[in-house]
C-alpha cells in the first residue's frame, strides 16, 4: 500500500516536473505573455508512399479476439447542418467549391485557420498584435491583443475581423464578420456558411515545439449548436520562412470539366 | 514506357497534409483506381503557383512519342522537397509516378513521385484523397 502510494506521488512530481520544464522552454515576449511566432505545420511535408490504386486494402491480421470498439468520429462543421441546409448541401458539389476561383476558405481544410486552404503558416508576434500569415493564397489575419473591440467599420470578408486577449497563457481569438460567399475548407468539402459564423480559437505554446489549437464554431443560420473542433497539434517547422501559393490554374479548371463530362462531380 | 495498373476496390482513407494541400478536390480531377508510371525526358518544367507542371514526352518500344503532363504540388512543397528551381530541366530522363487523370482521352497526371535517372526518388505530388 505504501510503495503504491509512493510510486503515484512520484509519478505526480515527475508529471508536474516535465510540465514545468516544457513550461520553461516557452518562449516569451517582453511582457511576459508566450511568443507564438514561427512557422508551423503538422510535421511534415510531402512524402513518398507506394503508388497503388485507391482500392488497395492493406494486409491485415487475421480477427482474433473480441471486436473492436466501433470507432467514433467527431461531427464536422456540415455535420451539423439544419434540415435545410443539409438538403442545399446534397445539390453541391466539387464543382461549386468556390476555392476554385481563388477564394480563400473562412477557416481550414485540417481544421486549422492558420493553415487556410494549405497545410503551413507562419505567426508573427509583437506586443500588441498577433499576425497570422497563411502560405496557401497567401493571406493573412491581423489579431490585435491590446483589449479594443472588433471593429464596426470593416465590411465582411473572407476570414472576418479577428480580436485577441491573452487567458493565462493562452491566447483567445475572436473572430466575426465573415461573408457568407466563401466555404470553411476546400477541395471539394461542401462547407458554406452563413454571415453569422462566429469561431473562437484556443492557442497555447504547450513547449518550444508544439502549438495546440482549440475552436468552437458558431453559426446560428446554418448549424443546429456550435461545433466543437477537434483539438489540433502544430509542431514547429525547420525553416522560418514560409513562401507564396497564390491561385491561378486554368488547367485544373479545364480537367475538372472534361472529367464532369464523365458525370463526376456533377449533382 | 507506361506501365498502367487498375484496381476497383474500397477506397483507403489517406488522409494527410499533403492530402489538403491540392487547393482543388484531387478527385475532381483524377482517378486514383488509375495509378500510372511514365518513363522519359522532360520538355519542360513550370514550378508556378498553384500547382506545378512536368512535361515530358516518353517513347515506346515501336520509337513512337508520347507526349505527358503531370499536375504537381505547389512549388513551395516541391522546393521543401528538393525539387528546387533548375533541379530538373529539359532533357533530364526521368520517371513519374502518379495517377491518370479521368478524362482518358489526355496524357494527363497527377504526379506522386519523381524518380531522376541516377535513381533518386522526390516527392512531388499528393497522397489522393478519398471520396466525400
Amino acid at each position: 500500500m505504501k510503495r503504491a502510494l509512493l510510486t503515484a506521488v512520484m509519478t505526480v512530481v515527475a508529471a508536474a516536473a516535465v510540465a514545468s520544464l516544457a513550461s520553461a522552454q516557452v518562449p516569451r515576449m517582453p511582457d511576459g505573455h508566450p511568443d507564438l511566432s514561427g512557422v508551423w505545420w503538422p510535421g511534415r511535408d510531402l512524402q513518398i508512399q507506394p503508388l497503388t490504386a485507391s482500392g488497395a486494402q492493406p494486409a491485415r491480421p487475421p480477427a482474433s479476439g473480441p471486436p473492436a470498439a466501433p470507432r467514433i468520429r467527431p461531427p464536422s462543421f456540415a455535420s451539423l447542418y439544419q434540415p435545410w441546409a443539409m438538403e442545399k448541401a446534397k445539390t453541391l458539389g466539387d464543382k461549386d467549391d468556390p476555392s476554385l476561383r481563388c477564394v480563400p476558405v473562412a477557416f481550414g481544410s485540417l481544421n486549422v485557420s492558420l493553415y487556410g486552404l494549405g497545410f503551413v503558416g507562419q505567426i508573427v508576434q509583437t506586443p500588441g498584435f498577433v499576425v497570422m500569415l497563411t502560405e496557401t493564397y497567401h493571406s493573412f489575419r491581423l489579431i490585435p491583443t491590446d483589449g479594443r473591440k472588433h471593429r464596426e467599420d470593416v465590411l465582411p470578408s473572407f476570414r472576418g475581423d479577428s480580436v485577441g486577449r491573452w487567458e493565462g497563457d493562452t491566447l483567445v481569438v475572436d473572430a466575426t464578420n465573415f461573408t457568407d460567399t466563401n466555404w470553411m475548407a476546400a477541395e471539394g468539402v461542401v462547407s458554406f456558411h452563413s454571415d453569422a459564423l462566429h469561431i473562437v480559437e484556443r492557442y497555447r505554446r504547450v513547449d518550444k515545439n508544439t502549438l495546440e489549437v482549440e475552436a468552437t464554431v458558431e453559426d446560428p443560420k446554418v448549424l443546429t449548436g456550435p461545433w466543437k473542433v477537434p483539438t489540433q497539434t502544430l509542431r514547429l517547422a525547420p525553416f522560418d520562412q514560409i513562401m507564396e501559393v497564390g491561385c491561378t490554374g486554368t488547367e485544373s479548371a479545364a480537367l475538372m470539366e472534361a472529367a464532369a463530362k464523365q458525370n463526376y462531380g456533377k449533382k | 514506357m507506361v506501365r498502367r495498373s487498375l484496381a476497383v476496390l474500397g477506397f483507403v482513407v489517406l488522409l494527410g497534409p499533403s492530402a489538403a494541400q491540392a487547393h482543388h478536390s484531387f478527385a475532381a480531377e483524377f482517378d486514383a483506381n488509375q495509378p500510372i508510371t511514365v518513363q522519359g525526358v522532360i520538355t519542360q518544367v513550370r514550378l508556378e503557383n498553384p500547382h506545378s507542371w512536368f512535361f515530358l514526352e516518353a517513347t515506346d518500344a515501336s520509337g513512337k512519342v508520347s507526349k505527358w503532363s503531370f499536375e504537381a504540388s505547389t512549388p513551395t512543397s516541391l522546393v521543401r522537397s528538393g525539387v528546387k528551381p533548375g533541379f530538373i530541366k529539359a532533357g533530364d530522363q526521368v520517371t513519374i509516378k502518379g495517377y491518370h487523370a479521368r478524362d482518358a482521352s489526355q496524357n494527363v497526371g497527377a504526379a506522386r513521385e519523381l524518380v531522376t535517372a541516377d535513381g533518386r526518388a522526390f516527392a512531388v505530388g499528393p497522397t489522393f484523397s478519398p471520396a466525400r
